[in-house]
């Protein structure tokens, strides 16, 4: 009789450590593997998506409205500079940690010129000079853009304008500039 | 070893059961204040990044799913629907359709969803979008074709004005208006 309350206490334990492992590894086990399909050309730069259509199966619930660019970051190395060109209709840059948090977000009506911040990791030193300074809970996490562009025409144009989006590392623009 | 089934079991059925007990109902559609929240939760955060992984927080969008009709049935293929609103309070809206891989359907229509920009109105201030396998004379449209069973419908709320307050009044309404086999 002992022996069998020791091993029903014994699954009842391991399953709850199992489920509370599983809970807790969901989001950050999904964003590994969602930065792992965005980062075929290499983390650290933009990468513009095809226009959503049913093909589109990168990441769950993409909406065929919006025009996505997503650069997957990787701050070990140091802080990166990430830009976001403006777009004549709804455009936002969000940031998402490794847990999948969406711990910054900013759109057209805060930055109507656009958007530069420079992303460091919590607790790193921050840059000398740099303006808007974001920190990333993590080390490795997604920044994505969204413009709205309902149309194939909107589509065009807004994939046009991506490609003046900056995700970059501070120390490469520094080089670059010197 | 048992333990082990439970537990992955049991997390598996929190995530399945969460997706709609976990979150605010108004009328048929659910919605969760947490996603993308820094505050969230592990059961909220670990459903949102399984059903809608990079969702925005609420202050920026507020995205409402509905996966029953206006009887509690499961969406379905076989039947087709009307949706009926009134313009939303907000900067920009839309509605789209996704199988029950959480995917667009498997169809070419370019049909996938309807928002604020391209919606047309009826007389009466209301938009109707039809929801089906064929437009036939639908004014607004969202394809269903290969969609089959369980697909839903995720409402996205862009910029919701400060005083935007869900409810079953304000949300889109959902209706049945046939099903093949009259089922």
């Amino acid at each position: 009789m002992e022996h069998l309350r020791k091993y029903v206490w014994g699954v009842l334990i391991s399953a709850a450590l199992v489920h509370f492992a599983i809970i807790y590894a969901v989001p950050n086990v999904l964003m590994n593997v969602a930065i792992s399909r965005l980062s075929e050309m290499g983390l650290n730069r933009w990468q513009v998506a095809p226009r959503v259509t049913e093909q589109s199966r990168q990441i769950v619930r993409p909406s065929p409205d919006f025009s996505y660019s997503a650069c997957t970051y990787d701050l070990a190395r140091g802080p990166l500079v990430i830009s976001a060109a403006p777009w004549r209709e709804y455009w936002s840059l969000s940031l998402y940690a490794g847990n999948s948090d969406n711990f910054f977000v900013i759109d057209d009506r805060e930055a109507h010129y656009g958007a530069e911040i420079t992303l460091v990791q919590r607790g790193r030193p921050h840059p000398e000079g740099a303006s808007m300074v974001v920190e990333s809970p993590s080390a490795r996490g997604i920044a994505l853009i969204r413009r709205l562009a309902p149309t194939p025409e909107e589509y065009s144009a807004a994939a046009q304008v991506a490609r003046e989006d900056v995700c970059a590392s501070v120390a490469s623009l520094s080089a670059t500039d010197s | 070893m048992i333990g082990v089934v439970l537990g992955a079991a049991s997390a598996w059925g929190a995530l399945e059961i969460g997706r709609t007990n976990f979150a605010e109902q108004y009328g048929a559609w659910h919605f969760n204040r947490a996603a993308g929240s820094t505050a969230a939760g592990p059961y909220s955060r670990a459903i949102i990044a399984r059903d809608g992984l990079l969702a925005l927080s609420a202050r920026e969008a507020m995205y409402f799913t509905l996966f029953a009709d206006d009887q509690g049935r499961p969406l379905s293929e076989s039947c087709i629907y009307e949706l009926t609103g009134r313009d939303l309070d907000a900067r920009w809206w839309s509605v789209t359709l996704y199988a029950d891989d959480s995917f667009l359907a498997q169809n070419n229509d370019r049909a996938h969803s309807v928002d604020a920009s391209r919606i047309s109105y009826s007389a009466d201030g209301y938009w109707r979008a039809r929801v089906s396998p064929v437009k036939g004379d639908a004014a607004n449209w969202i394809s269903s074709r290969a969609a089959r069973r369980e697909f839903s419908l995720t409402l996205r709320v862009y910029n919701p004005q400060r005083d935007f307050r869900p409810s079953e009044q304000t949300l889109p309404r959902l209706t049945t208006l046939s099903c093949a086999g009259g089922g």
